[in-house]
C-alpha cells in the first residue's frame, strides 16, 4: 500500500512546525539534491510554486529534486487541489484520444480542452441513433480513461512540491528504523500533559472529541465492574471519582490511567481499507495520511479498532488547509525523523511514554521491550500493534 | 424568429433552442397537466429544494452539518446511499427473472426497472458524493491509484461499471437494439449480484465491529437488495394500474402478481436472516457482539427492531400478501410499501447496531453504555431530497417515455431460455402444463379487482 510518490510527504504538510522546518532559500530549492525516495520520476506537474514555498508550510518530502525548470510551473495553476487532475478527468470524459491529453497536460491552455456544445452535439446525436458510434463514444470515454491513467503513471500528478532542501532527505534512513512506543500504565498518574502538548504541537482541534493521543482512567469497583472514563480527554486530569455513568459512589478497588494513541499497526485495517490509498505505511512502519487525497469517507475511523482516528473539522486545525480529512497521531513524525521524541514522550513528566528505534540494540526503549516484555493490547483484532504497554493494562487484557 | 444557431435537431425534429422558446414551452406542458399532476410535481419540487439547501450546506468540506461524530462516524447518508445502491440491484434481480430468463410474468418489469435502476442508482451516487468531503478526489483517485485491498474501492468499480451497463439497458431497450438490450440486461443481471456483495464485504470486513462483521453481512445485503428492488416495482405497478398508465392491462393481471410472489420469497429470506442476525448476535463470542445485539433487541433500538423492522416491516407484508383477502393491487401495494420501509429501517439499524456499543474510546470520546446519534436537519433534507429526486425523475420518465412494452426483449435466446416462436412471445407453446398456471392466477386477480 505504501505510495512511494507520497512516502513523508504528510507529516510537514500536516503538522506545520516552523521551529523544525528551516527557510529554504531559492538557492537550496534549486540545487537538484539526489534523491533517497525509490521513485525516480521527476516533478513536473506539481501546481505549487516552490519558489514561494511558505516556510510554514514546507513540506520535507524525500523526493528525487524537481528539474529546476518545473519551478517556473505556471503560479497561475497552484491549487490546494490538483487541476492538472481535474484537466485530465474533464479531457478523458469527451471522445478525445488519449494521445491529445499529454499536451493539454503540460501547456494548461486556457479552456481550450472543452470543446464548444454546439460540436459535440452531433457526435451526442449520432450516438444515440447509431450503434457503431455509440459503441465508438463509449470506446473513446474508456480509452481516456485508462490513457489517464498510464499517463499518470510518468506525470504524478498527486506529487506535491518537495522541499529539496529537506534536513530528513539528506540524512534520514526511514528503512534502518524499527520505531517502538512502550506506554507504562504504571507510572501514569493522569496529568493530562501529553494530550495538551499533542494538541499544541500537532495543531490538533481544541473542542472536545477530537484528539490524537487521550489518556483513559479504568477503574474497578468492588462489586468488580470496569468502568472507563476519560472527561475532555484526560487533557485537564481527572477528578477524584470516576465520571462514568454509574460508577459515582461505589467503593474502589483498583485503578489504573491508560494513555492511548495511534498504535501504528502493522498489518493495519485503516490502510487496507482506504479506497484512494491516501493512509499508507512509511518505510519505517508510522502510517501516515495524506490530506490531499484523503476523501473524507470516514471507512478508516470506522474500521479502526483502537477509535484513534476522526475527521477533522473545519476551522484552522486542519492539516494544509483542508477540513474534512481523516487524522490521527503520527508519532509526531516531523519530529523522529529530525532525532527528537514525540512532544508527548517529551513533556511526560514521569516517563510513561517510552519511545525510541528498537534497531538499536543499545537503546533504552530496545532494552526495556526486551527485558519487561510489554504486550499488545487487544491482539486479538490481529493487527500487530506497534505501541506496547506495560503495568496494569497488561494484566486487565 | 430564431437564428440557425439556436436550433438543434433531436429525433428527427427541428427543436428551437432558446430560452423564450424552452419557458414558452414549458408553460404550455404545465397547462395541459392534469392538476393532480401539477400538484404531484409541486410537492416533490418543493422537497428536492429542501434537499438543495442541505446540499448546499454539505457541500463545504469539515462544516459540521451532521449529526454524526468520530464514534458514530456513518449516518443517515450512508443508510441512504446503502438503501438506493442495493435497491437498484434489487430492480434487476427481480426483472432479470423476465430479462435474461425468459420467464413470461415477469416480462412486465421490463421498461420501468431499467429506467428505476439508472435513478435510482443516480440518486445514491449523488447522496454519497454529500457525504464524501471530496467526491472529485474521489474519482480521480480510485481511476489513477487503484487500491484492490479496499472493498470500497471495488465498490466503486462494480457500481461504477454497474452505472454504464444500465445506461446500455434503458438505451437499446428505447432505441429498439434487442441484442445489446439482451446483452446488458444478463451483465446487469451480474453485477446487480456482485454489487451488492461487494457493499454488503464494506461492512463485513470491518473486524473492529463485529456486528458488521463476517460472511453473512453481504448475503444480507443481497436479499434486502431483491426485496427493496420488488417492493419499489409492487408500489410503482400499483400506480400504472391505478392512473391507467401506458401497458396498464399487465400491470395487474401479470406484474402486481408476480411482485406478490417475489415479495414472499424476499420476505422469507430476509426473515431467517434476521433471526440469524439476532440469534448469532446473542450468542455471539467476539467483544461488542452481544453489546450490539443487545442494543438492538432490548436497548435504545428496540421499538424500531420490533415495532418497526420485524411487525410493519416483515410480519404486515408477509400477512398481506399471504391472506386471500389482501391479495388485492391495493394489498399488495400496502405489502410493498411496508417492505421497502422494512428495508430503509434495517439498513438505518444495520448502521447504527454497529455503532451504537463502541468496543474502544474513540478519539478521546468514552460511550457507554451507548453512543449517540441522530440525524441532522441537513442530512434529513438531503434524504428527502434524494427521495423526490427519484419520484421527480421517474414521473417524468413515466409521462415523457414510451413506457409500453414492445417486446424488444426477443433478442438472443440464451441457452437456458426455453425456445419458443418469436412470432408469438405472450404465451409460451413449448410447456403446455405451464400455460393453464397463468391465466388461473390472472383470473383469480381480475376477480379481486372487480370485487
Amino acid at each position: 500500500m505504501t505510495e512511494p510518490l507520497n512516502d513523508g510527504a504528510t507529516p510537514a504538510t500536516a503538522e506545520p512546525n516552523p521551529m523544525t522546518t528551516p527557510d529554504p532559500t531559492p538557492a537550496q530549492a534549486a540545487d537538484p539534491t539526489p534523491a533517497q525516495a525509490a521513485d525516480p520520476t521527476p516533478v513536473t506537474a506539481e501546481p505549487t510554486p516552490r519558489t514561494t514555498t511558505d516556510p510554514g508550510t514546507a513540506t520535507t518530502e524525500p523526493t528525487p529534486a524537481a528539474d529546476p525548470g518545473t519551478a517556473t510551473t505556471d503560479p497561475g495553476t497552484a491549487t490546494a487541489e490538483p487541476t492538472p487532475a481535474a484537466q485530465t478527468g474533464t479531457s478523458t470524459a469527451e471522445p478525445t484520444p488519449a494521445a491529445e491529453t499529454g499536451p493539454a497536460l503540460a501547456e494548461t491552455p486556457d479552456r481550450a480542452y472543452l470543446v464548444p456544445l454546439d460540436e459535440l452535439a452531433p457526435a451526442i446525436t449520432a450516438a444515440s441513433t447509431s450503434r457503431r458510434a455509440f459503441l465508438g463514444f463509449g470506446l473513446a470515454v474508456a480509452g481516456g480513461l485508462v490513457g489517464a491513467a498510464v499517463i499518470s503513471r510518468f506525470i504524478p500528478i498527486f506529487e506535491d512540491a518537495s522541499d529539496a532542501a529537506s534536513p530528513i532527505a539528506g540524512t534520514y534512513d526511514p528503512a534502518s528504523k524499527q520505531w517502538t512506543f512502550v506506554v507504562d500504565t504504571a507510572a501514569c498518574i493522569g496529568c493530562g500533559l501529553c494530550v495538551a502538548a499533542c494538541k499544541e504541537e500537532n495543531n490538533v482541534p481544541e473542542e472536545e472529541g477530537f484528539t490524537r493521543t487521550w489518556v483513559e482512567r479504568h477503574t474497578v469497583t468492588t462489586d468488580g465492574v470496569l468502568y472507563v472514563d476519560s472527561p475532555n480527554a484526560g487533557i485537564d486530569g481527572f477528578p477524584a471519582e470516576s465520571t462514568a455513568p454509574g460508577a459515582a459512589g461505589k467503593p474502589v478497588q483498583a485503578s489504573h490511567f491508560e494513555p492511548r494513541l495511534c498504535m501504528q499497526c502493522v498489518d493495519s485495517p485503516c490502510t487496507a481499507v482506504c479506497p484512494v490509498g491516501a493512509t499508507y505505511h512509511t518505510e519505517d512502519g508510522v502510517i501516515l495520511i495524506d490530506s490531499r487525497r484523503c476523501i473524507g469517507c470516514g471507512y478508516c475511523v470506522v474500521a479502526c479498532p483502537y477509535g484513534a482516528r476522526y475527521i477533522v473539522p473545519a476551522g484552522g486545525n486542519a492539516p494544509n488547509d483542508t477540513p474534512g480529512v481523516a487524522d490521527k497521531c503520527t508519532w509526531c513524525y516531523h519530529r523522529i525523523s529530525q532525532g527528537q521524541l514525540p512532544a508527548c514522550v517529551e513533556i511526560c513528566p514521569v516517563g510513561a511514554r517510552k519511545f525510541g528505534d528498537a534497531a538499536d540494540e543499545n537503546s533504552e526503549i530496545a532494552r526495556i521491550v526486551r527485558e519487561q516484555k510489554p504486550q499488545q493490547l487487544n491482539p486479538e483484532y490481529g493487527t500487530n500493534p506497534r505501541v506496547l504497554y506495560l503495568g496494569p493494562s497488561v494484566e486487565e487484557a | 424568429m430564431h437564428a440557425p444557431g439556436h436550433t438543434m435537431t433531436l429525433a428527427g425534429r427541428t427543436v428551437p433552442v432558446g430560452p423564450r422558446a424552452a419557458s414558452s414551452a414549458v408553460v404550455n406542458e404545465i397547462r395541459s397537466m392534469p392538476t393532480g399532476l401539477r400538484i404531484w410535481f409541486g410537492i416533490l419540487l418543493a422537497a428536492m429544494a429542501v434537499g438543495a439547501v442541505g446540499a448546499l450546506l454539505a457541500l463545504p468540506p469539515g462544516w459540521e452539518v451532521f449529526g454524526t461524530t468520530p464514534s458514530f462516524e456513518w449516518g443517515l447518508l450512508i443508510v441512504a446511499y446503502v438503501f438506493f445502491a442495493i435497491m437498484t440491484s434489487g430492480l434487476c434481480l427481480a426483472s432479470s427473472l423476465g430479462t435474461v430468463f425468459g420467464i413470461e410474468r415477469f416480462r412486465p418489469f421490463e421498461k420501468r426497472h431499467a429506467i428505476l435502476a439508472v435513478l435510482s442508482l443516480t440518486t445514491a451516487f449523488g447522496i454519497i458524493a454529500l457525504d464524501l468531503h471530496y467526491p472529485v478526489r474521489m474519482v480521480f483517485g480510485a481511476v489513477l491509484v487503484p487500491s484492490p485491498s479496499s472493498p470500497m474501492w471495488w465498490m466503486g468499480v462494480f457500481y461504477g461499471a454497474y452505472l454504464v451497463v444500465l445506461l446500455v439497458e434503458v438505451w437499446s431497450l428505447f432505441s429498439d437494439h434487442p441484442n445489446i438490450h439482451q446483452w446488458a440486461c444478463t451483465v446487469a443481471a451480474c453485477i446487480a449480484i456482485l454489487a451488492p456483495i461487494t457493499l454488503g464485504a464494506v461492512f463485513g470486513i470491518i473486524a473492529a465491529n463485529p456486528f458488521w462483521h463476517g460472511p453473512f453481512t453481504p448475503i444480507l445485503m443481497v436479499s434486502s437488495a431483491f426485496l427493496a428492488g420488488t417492493a419499489l416495482l409492487g408500489i410503482v405497478f400499483y400506480v400504472v394500474h391505478r392512473l391507467r398508465l401506458a401497458d396498464f392491462e399487465r400491470s395487474a393481471s401479470i406484474a402486481l402478481p408476480s411482485v406478490r410472489l417475489l415479495l414472499g420469497i424476499g420476505l422469507t429470506i430476509v426473515a431467517a436472516l434476521v433471526v440469524r442476525q439476532v440469534a448469532a448476535g446473542l450468542s455471539g463470542t467476539p467483544p461488542g457482539l452481544r453489546e450490539a445485539t443487545i442494543a438492538l433487541v432490548s436497548g435504545p433500538l428496540a421499538f424500531q427492531f420490533w415495532g418497526g423492522r420485524v411487525i410493519l416491516g416483515l410480519v404486515l407484508p408477509a400477512l398481506l400478501i399471504a391472506m386471500p383477502m389482501t391479495r388485492t393491487p391495493v394489498g399488495t401495494l400496502a405489502a410493498s410499501i411496508l417492505a421497502l420501509t422494512g428495508v430503509l429501517l434495517d439498513r438505518s439499524l444495520f448502521v447504527s447496531a454497529g455503532q451504537i456499543a463502541p468496543t474502544t474510546t474513540v478519539a478521546g470520546t468514552v460511550s457507554y453504555p451507548y453512543a449517540t446519534y441522530s440525524p441532522s436537519p441537513v442530512e434529513l433534507a438531503i434524504f428527502v431530497g434524494a427521495v423526490a429526486f427519484l419520484a421527480f425523475t421517474y414521473t417524468l420518465a413515466e409521462r415523457y417515455l414510451d413506457m409500453g412494452e414492445t417486446d424488444v426483449h426477443v433478442g438472443i435466446n440464451w441457452p437456458w431460455v426455453r425456445r419458443h416462436d418469436t412470432s408469438d412471445t405472450d404465451h409460451d407453446h413449448d410447456e403446455p402444463a405451464e400455460v393453464p398456471a397463468v391465466p388461473a392466477e390472472i383470473a383469480a386477480i381480475r376477480m379481486g379487482v372487480e370485487s
